[in-house]
């Protein structure tokens, strides 16, 4: 997967504010040697699958392969979808290898970089699987929900991190999930967003 | 099919009308959603032949077939495996429609897959179906090809070249571009055209995308460079929602407004993409009616592209710096790395030319006991991930030239093509198969030209015989030969009045790998900044060089000045102001020679914390110590204020995370040296408090509970790390056994947030008196007010609230 790097969220993730934020040159040099660094470490790898709806009612989201999902929030998001896009996208094992590398040996600034930029590039694989299928669906006039949604997030429960991590086979990644339903390398997202049904 | 300079001569200069949107017109006309198109335009033929009768009927010069996804990794997916056949009877469908009221496009889309080096699909096997696909619409009677809505420049060269490999039809190639106005794969419409206008596409453009408003900018910035007539094909504006349903919703006439302004902009064969009907097609070419298209007739561009990137080669521009160290003769550890098929070390080589300067990348993996296309192969697909930079392949065998440049998604430059007439011919032809610009090397025989008249004559003969493949001087760089002046002393002049003649008579652009000339004298990087300095004087345009070496690279910064190749010395001035004072100004960055000469030995210890410079903290402590500075006022007096003001600029934004850690790392290695050195009696960790420091069981997010462990240190408190996800009772456990004044927790989800409430409800019950403090990504204050314990935002706050709480 090759996505544009995001360096200003990369920045804005370090804390740098572009009307307060000093940065010296030598230093400058440093973060952007560091992010290049960061960007030959990083694998990013996606997967994704459309599925249809069955129903939405006010706290249920039911998919046609039987898989129902609990969550008022999410189901109003999904209302009026007629199928929903599972996603997921890694960083890889080396960049947090080398972050907990750094960590350990005393070399946080470098590592705090890193973490910054394979954060970043792991969200810009998100983006960048949403565009790829936004591009599709425009040839039948459907278009995706703007925002995503996460296992986690408000009420949908963490525990369907499980349920997606095997819909979009991310052992295949190289991802593993945790009892606690945390994928490993810890730069690994999975994400919803609904398909809006074209006008008859 | 037709000939292919009978296409545009057939409508006699205007502009050609194109169709409009298949699949939303489908739909529009009862195609179910979630159907195979193509499969249900056979079994339902009467739908798309109305499709194409009304887009005749409102216009269109050229038809597409219903056949965008037709292809074998597509149709697989709805059981179909006849693909050939299937693209046969849906161009036979859309040609019966035709006749001869317009030509008919046999459309291709992309497979949906990615391939190779940006995907996991073999280049070689894309090539195979998109040949599959096309061999059935040329048998169904398609005028022309065209390959349509490619996200990624690397599909859009496979497909392009299966076509070239079975026909010679007019093929059009249009991308589709983001926003940003660069395809999901990085793309920019520049370096698409530059690509696939050498590659062999007859017409290049965009289409689907967005709106006709946002395509014409797109557009616009291929025309200056396009050789290839241009071609658009916007969407009606991008899909609206209205009360949870999907729609296009710009009108015919909206629509067709822009037409006049897509002409000015180069475009010669306009139609619609989602969202159009026929009744924008009507609209369209009735606000065109008359008017002539502007038809390009420029020569192609001396320029390279990658994947994301191209650059032109103005004659007038800064010296153009070939990076030579991907290069295994003389590298050990790059030939072992070769061999065992890894291309770390070239990733690597690839960045620190391109940070040095490189405007390309000369990549040559030629040694004994290699597979040389193989390798090449491989180290061509990584470079094309890993750098922007376009590549030079370098080799003397033709095999491995072509496994390059088949794979590399962009335009390359050979090195090299000479005389040799067995190698010649086979060169020229792959260069013009891959469109590939090269490097002339004036060598013909055994005998090696010495003289500027013997060169000119072999110059003549090798780029009369690329004439004869369509090159033109656009397309070639000439080696201007160099000799080491340690065997000849003459041999630099000769190779300067080559340039010379190269640049003034013949009118081409000139190469040197300059490094040759001082083989076999001491100091070499003088010598070949030297004559590089000459050379660049006589007219030289490129080098091969070394971009790392920083007396070479400022020479040629230099040159470029004062043969005003540098305009207004933008890029010297950017270039040596940069490196000198930098773009941003730090806080109290009194690095300069003069200031450490007039201030104090503890100001500079202070200084060099605030600036984070881990490098120079020992040997500014040992100076403090020599000025008789104790270990106890050096730590007192100069280091912790240097720290909290790190503290304060960071609140204030004015520093960001890396420069509150780097100085941070700074305080710590410095305190590291000083703390065995400071009396028992002034030690500071003996007045400030002990803090036990955990990430919740179940959370594995730990870099913001390292860095508040590195800043307490740094402020002297005893830090005991017990790391993360770690168990309540093991929290408990060490509690009580420490017995730390604060019990510091992190989490950064909702879901383990919860377990900091665990883990104080259990202490209460286990009798402890130590309090807690809590942060980390979703953290709130209310959420640690309601859990009783105190709440850091950061680790600057850590530190302030830790003081606090033990004061």
């Amino acid at each position: 997967m090759a996505v544009t790097v995001p360096k200003a969220a990369i920045y804005s993730r370090l804390g740098y504010r572009k009307s307060h934020t000093q940065i010296p040159a030598e230093h400058l040099r440093q973060v952007e040697q560091y992010i290049d660094q960061a960007l030959e470490l990083i694998e990013l790898k996606g997967s994704a699958v459309v599925m249809p709806v069955e129903s939405i009612d006010e706290t249920t989201l039911r998919l046609e392969n039987g898989i129902v999902f609990e969550s008022a929030h999410l189901a109003g998001m999904m209302k009026g979808c007629g199928s929903i896009l599972l996603m997921g996208a890694t960083a890889g094992k080396r960049i947090m290898d080398e972050i907990q590398s750094d960590a350990a040996e005393d070399n946080l600034s470098r590592g705090v970089v890193l973490d910054a930029a394979a954060s970043e590039m792991t969200d810009e694989a998100l983006d960048w699987i949403t565009g790829y299928v936004n591009q599709g669906l425009r040839r039948n006039a459907k278009r995706l929900t703007e925002k995503r949604y996460s296992a986690g997030y408000g009420d949908f429960a963490l525990e369907n991190q499980k349920i997606m991590y095997d819909l979009l086979k991310m052992n295949e990644l190289g991802v593993s999930i945790t009892g606690s339903y945390l994928l490993i390398p810890e730069k690994s997202v999975t994400a919803l967003a609904g398909v809006f049904s074209s006008s008859p | 099919m037709k000939k292919k300079e009978g296409i545009l001569q057939q409508f006699q200069g205007r502009v050609i009308i194109l169709d409009g949107a298949t699949g939303t017109e489908l739909q529009a006309r009862g195609m179910p959603e979630g159907v195979c198109p193509e499969l249900w335009c056979l079994d339902n033929r009467e739908c798309i032949q109305s499709v194409h009768e009304d887009y005749i009927k409102a216009g269109s010069d050229i038809i597409y077939t219903c056949t965008f996804g037709a292809n074998r990794f597509k149709l697989s997916e709805y059981g179909a495996a006849n693909i050939e056949e299937i693209n046969t009877r849906l161009a036979g469908l859309a040609k019966r429609v035709a006749g001869d009221k317009c030509l008919v496009a046999g459309d291709i889309g992309p497979t949906g897959r990615f391939i190779e080096p940006f995907g996991e699909v073999d280049f070689d096997e894309a090539v195979e179906v998109f040949k599959e696909q096309a061999r059935g619409l040329l048998a169904g009677g398609a005028d022309l090809i065209v390959i349509e809505t490619m996200i990624d420049i690397q599909e859009a060269r496979a497909a392009l070249i299966a076509v070239k490999e079975i026909t010679d039809a007019f093929t059009m190639v249009s991308m589709t571009f983001e926003s940003s106005g660069r395809t999901l794969g990085g793309t920019d419409p520049v370096s698409a055209l530059i690509t696939l206008q050498s590659l062999g596409a007859d017409a290049v453009g965009c289409n689907c995308s967005t709106g006709p408003d946002g395509m014409i900018p797109l557009i616009s910035s291929m025309q200056p460079y396009a050789a290839v007539p241009l071609v658009a094909k916007p969407n009606a504006g991008l899909p609206k929602l209205r009360q949870g349903k999907t729609f296009f919703d710009m009108e015919p006439n909206q629509f067709s407004a822009y037409s006049h302004e897509f002409v000015s902009s180069g475009v010669h064969l306009i139609g619609g993409c989602c969202g159009t009907t026929p009744a924008h097609i009507k609209t369209l070419k009735k606000s065109l009616a008359g008017l002539t298209a502007n038809t390009p007739g420029m020569i192609p561009a001396s320029a390279l592209s990658s994947a994301r990137k191209t650059i032109f080669f103005q004659k007038e521009s800064p010296l153009v710096i070939i990076g030579e160290r991907i290069n295994p003769t003389g590298k050990k550890d790059l030939q072992d790395e070769l061999l065992q098929g890894k291309t770390g070390l070239v990733k690597r080589y690839a960045r620190e030319q391109a940070q040095g300067g490189a405007d390309l990348l000369d990549v040559n993996v030629g040694m004994p006991g290699i597979d040389e296309a193989e390798t090449i192969r491989a180290v061509v697909k990584d470079l094309a991930v890993s750098t922007d930079a376009p590549l030079c392949i370098d080799s003397s065998v033709p095999e491995a030239i072509e496994a390059a440049l088949r794979v590399y998604p962009g335009r390359a430059l050979i090195n090299s093509i000479s005389g040799e007439e067995n190698k010649r011919d086979n060169l020229l032809r792959i260069a013009r198969k891959y469109g590939a610009m090269f490097i002339l090397l004036p060598i013909g025989g055994k005998k090696l030209p010495k003289t500027t008249p013997e060169r000119i004559a072999l110059i003549e003969d090798i780029f009369k015989a690329a004439q004869g493949y369509g090159f033109t001087k656009e397309d070639i760089i000439v080696d201007a030969l160099t000799f080491a002046v340690s065997a000849d002393q003459g041999a630099a002049m000769e190779t300067l009045q080559t340039i010379k003649w190269c640049a003034h008579d013949f009118g081409c652009r000139t190469v040197l790998g300059l490094s040759n000339v001082s083989f076999g004298l001491p100091q070499r990087v003088w010598i070949n900044a030297a004559f590089m300095a000459m050379a660049i004087s006589m007219g030289l345009t490129h080098a091969i060089a070394n971009p790392l070496s920083t007396e070479f690279m400022n020479i040629k910064r230099a040159s470029d000045v004062l043969m005003r190749r540098d305009k207004e010395a933008k890029g010297y001035i950017s270039h040596f102001t940069g490196s000198k004072e930098g773009s941003g100004s730090g806080p109290k960055g009194l690095s300069s020679e003069k200031a450490r000469q007039t201030i104090s030995a503890g100001q500079r210890v202070y200084n060099c914390i605030v600036e984070g410079n881990r490098d120079e903290i020992i040997s500014l402590i040992q100076e403090a110590m020599k000025e008789n500075l104790t270990p106890h006022t050096i730590v007192n007096t100069h280091m912790v204020p240097a720290i909290r003001e790190v503290g304060d600029l960071y609140e204030k934004k004015i520093y960001f995370l890396p420069q509150l850690i780097s100085s941070a790392e700074t305080m710590k290695k410095g305190f590291e040296h000083l703390e065995p050195l400071i009396k028992d009696d002034e030690r500071l960790s003996s007045k400030k408090g002990k803090i036990l420091l955990a990430t919740v069981k179940g959370d594995i997010h730990d870099i913001g509970k390292n860095i508040i462990a590195l800043m307490l240190k740094n402020q002297g408190f005893e830090v005991i790390d017990l790391g993360k996800d770690v168990p309540h009772e093991d929290i408990i456990d060490a509690a009580m056994r420490h017995k730390p004044d604060i019990v510091g927790l992190s989490a950064l989800m909702t879901t383990t947030m919860v377990n900091m409430k665990e883990v104080i409800d259990l202490s209460h019950k286990a009798g402890l008196t130590c309090r807690f403090m809590i942060g980390g990504a979703v953290v709130t204050r209310s959420y640690a007010d309601s859990i009783g314990a105190h709440y850091a935002k950061d680790g600057v706050e850590a530190v302030r609230l830790a003081e606090s709480l033990t004061a």
